[in-house]
């Protein structure tokens, strides 16, 4: 009998485990909700030194959590990093405070590739934090041939090499990119052709992936991959044989973003963060850490010359001419699901 | 009477709180419509249940339910010899087989998976020992495919059916074996009609265990099956984030309830009958 309740309680405590693996002060506070590592963690050090504040920084995993969180109500954050796409989704759902420029007078350190973007035309409710494009990567070992087109994935030599990222609006957008359409089409005829596109790559995909897609290029499990740039970045330093190309057909370019939700109880203060993070100094701290593209142009000085000399994190504004933002596509995202779910269950 | 009533009283607020009233939500948005941004909006409609009828979504539920059913398979297969191992075995045998079973389960989830990752990717340990033995020429590509997928996931579940089994075998009553075998029964024999019949409690338990376990877990797929395949909760958490859709998502969720209810059911009539067969055969 008291082998059987160990034996029970072994079981309980095993569900429970498994089951879970799936998941003060009277300062002024800022309560940050954005991605993890997102900052360096002295820059907010010396942030709450420098205003006498105390900052709360919470994590989120997906754009998805974090609209689903704000629209809830807020939870009292004053400030949230949504990517792009979402930026103009919650614009669209009224979701955001206009920013007011007056207390953020770095701002206009941005560079001008950044300014004004697609999904929010007058900067009026964000402000680029970090960038990055999506292009292919691929191990010089065993890829002789020059890449220089999306098309180069569909090389026979590579079958069952190929990794692409484990998102939907990526990958058929990388095949309309390929087609020399929009990537954020909502003309179903042309997606259809994109996904019949995409269809005859699969038997050359090794897997799916966006989270782990760097140790898989590091390892070597895959030759030829989609990769971000600062993900490239990071696989070239520990893996020099990778190499890193923006197609000819152009790449999607992704960013994501301050913006302050409304009810946030901190507005100004919020703002003052911004300025301060948009300091040349500051900033070329801050992105050395965190390793991706600055988009403050004043601080190139500031910044390291091996940080400045990698060609991963400072795209040329030649490949940078060549990107397009993804576009809120409406009613057609169940489209784009629906193919999607078909491509990966290989069926029709 | 009423004070035991009262005892049990946490237990059912509790469970009406956190399983009840949020499985009736689930209900009830299946049910509604959604704007284009994705908000759920109360417009009573049908849509989302027959857009599982889809044949693409009724194909990857057909996949899910092979896979769950293999895995129950394979573990009860594996589990069985080990459990009877254990229930047979000296007292103190049988505390270090199930210290031995359950001591992985002090190490997280995700890191057990990721071990298989390194085991079995094209410079992982067993792609090295084959090589190096001169065994094969070129790695074996072993990860991302559809056996990995099966390996990992009955590596997940077996201790879900070993400890069940062991309970079962540890309480039978062993008199009968003793009686069968003085009246003559072969060991295979007293087996099939006292052991298998007195343990099917085990083997229910061990088998719903692992099937539900199996049908509702995605990072297997998507860490060994290099997210290729997708299971039905891989379609529920994208209708949830992704897609947007809560109310197909809700929908896929309830037809995932109802249709484990009645597998569960079938399998429990499946071995009942199986039972009052060999009673009636006596």
């Amino acid at each position: 009998m008291k082998k059987m309740r160990w034996a029970g309680l072994m079981l309980a405590v095993m569900m429970v485990l498994t089951l879970l693996s799936g998941c003060g002060s009277s300062k002024e506070t800022l309560n940050i909700y954005s991605w993890a590592d997102n900052f360096d963690e002295e820059v907010l050090k010396e942030f709450e030194k420098q205003f006498d504040v105390k900052i709360n920084y919470d994590v989120f995993a997906n754009n998805e959590d974090l609209l689903a969180k704000i629209k809830a109500g807020g939870n009292g954050y004053d400030l949230i990093q949504p990517s792009d796409y979402m930026v103009a989704t919650m614009i669209k759902q009224d979701l955001l405070e206009p920013l007011n420029k007056d207390n953020i007078p770095n701002w206009t350190n941005i560079s001008d590739t950044y300014k004004n973007p697609s999904f929010d035309p007058d900067n009026k409710y964000s402000l680029v934090y970090m960038s990055g494009v999506t292009g292919i990567a691929y191990n010089t070992k065993y890829v002789k041939e020059e890449i220089s087109s999306w098309a180069d994935l569909w090389n026979p030599e590579y079958k069952g090499k190929v990794i692409l990222l484990d998102d939907n609006r990526e990958m058929i957008g990388m095949a309309l990119k390929k087609a020399g359409l929009s990537n954020s089409t909502t003309d179903e005829a042309q997606i259809t052709a994109a996904v019949d596109d995409l269809k005859t790559l699969l038997p050359s995909v090794l897997a799916f992936d966006t989270d782990n897609i760097k140790q898989k290029m590091i390892q070597e499990e895959g030759w030829i991959a989609t990769v971000w740039s600062g993900d490239a970045s990071v696989i070239a330093q520990n893996n020099p044989d990778v190499a890193f190309v923006i197609p000819k057909e152009g790449g999607t370019i992704w960013s994501d973003n301050y913006a302050i939700p409304k009810g946030s109880k901190h507005k100004e203060l919020a703002e003052k963060f911004i300025n301060y993070m948009l300091d040349p100094e500051v900033s070329a701290k801050n992105y050395e850490s965190i390793g991706y593209s600055d988009p403050n142009t004043k601080a190139t000085p500031f910044h390291t010359e091996e940080y400045n000399n990698d060609k991963m994190i400072n795209l040329s504004e030649e490949e940078l001419s060549r990107t397009e933002w993804l576009g809120d596509v409406g009613e057609m995202l169940q489209v784009y699901d629906r193919f999607w779910t078909e491509l990966k269950s290989g069926r029709e | 009477m009423k004070k035991s009533n009262l005892s049990v009283l946490p237990v059912i607020l509790w469970l009406c709180l956190f399983l009840v009233v949020p499985m009736l939500i689930v209900v009830g948005i299946s049910f509604m419509g959604r704007d284009d941004l994705g908000n759920v909006v109360l417009d009573f409609n049908l849509e989302s249940y027959s857009r599982f009828f889809d044949p693409l979504y009724l194909g990857i539920y057909w996949d899910t339910i092979v896979l769950s059913v293999l895995t129950t398979g394979l573990c009860l297969l594996l589990s069985y010899p080990l459990a009877y191992y254990i229930a047979n075995a000296g007292p103190k045998m049988q505390t270090w087989g199930l210290v031995l079973i359950t001591i992985p389960f002090w190490i997280n989830f995700l890191i057990r998976t990721y071990a298989w990752v390194l085991l079995l990717r094209t410079q992982g340990v067993v792609n090295n020992v084959l090589l190096d033995f001169g065994l094969i020429q070129e790695p074996l590509q072993m990860l991302y495919t559809k056996g990995a997928v099966l390996l990992g996931m009955v590596y997940t579940f077996i201790p879900f059916m070993v400890l069940p089994l062991y309970v079962a075998l540890d309480q039978m009553d062993k008199k009968l074996l003793e009686a069968a075998s003085d009246l003559g029964a072969s060991r295979w024999k007293s087996f099939w009609h006292i052991t298998l019949p007195q343990t099917k409690s085990g083997i229910m338990t061990g088998s719903v265990l692992v099937y539900v376990s199996t049908t509702g877990m995605f990072v297997v797929t998507d860490i060994l099956g290099g997210s290729k395949s997708s299971m039905i909760s891989n379609i529920i958490q994208s209708q949830f984030l992704g897609a947007r859709n809560w109310p197909f998502g809700s929908a896929l969720s309830v037809i995932f309830v109802i249709t484990s209810l009645i597998m569960i059911a079938l399998f429990n009539r499946a071995l009942t009958s199986k039972h009052m067969k060999t009673k009636e055969g006596r």
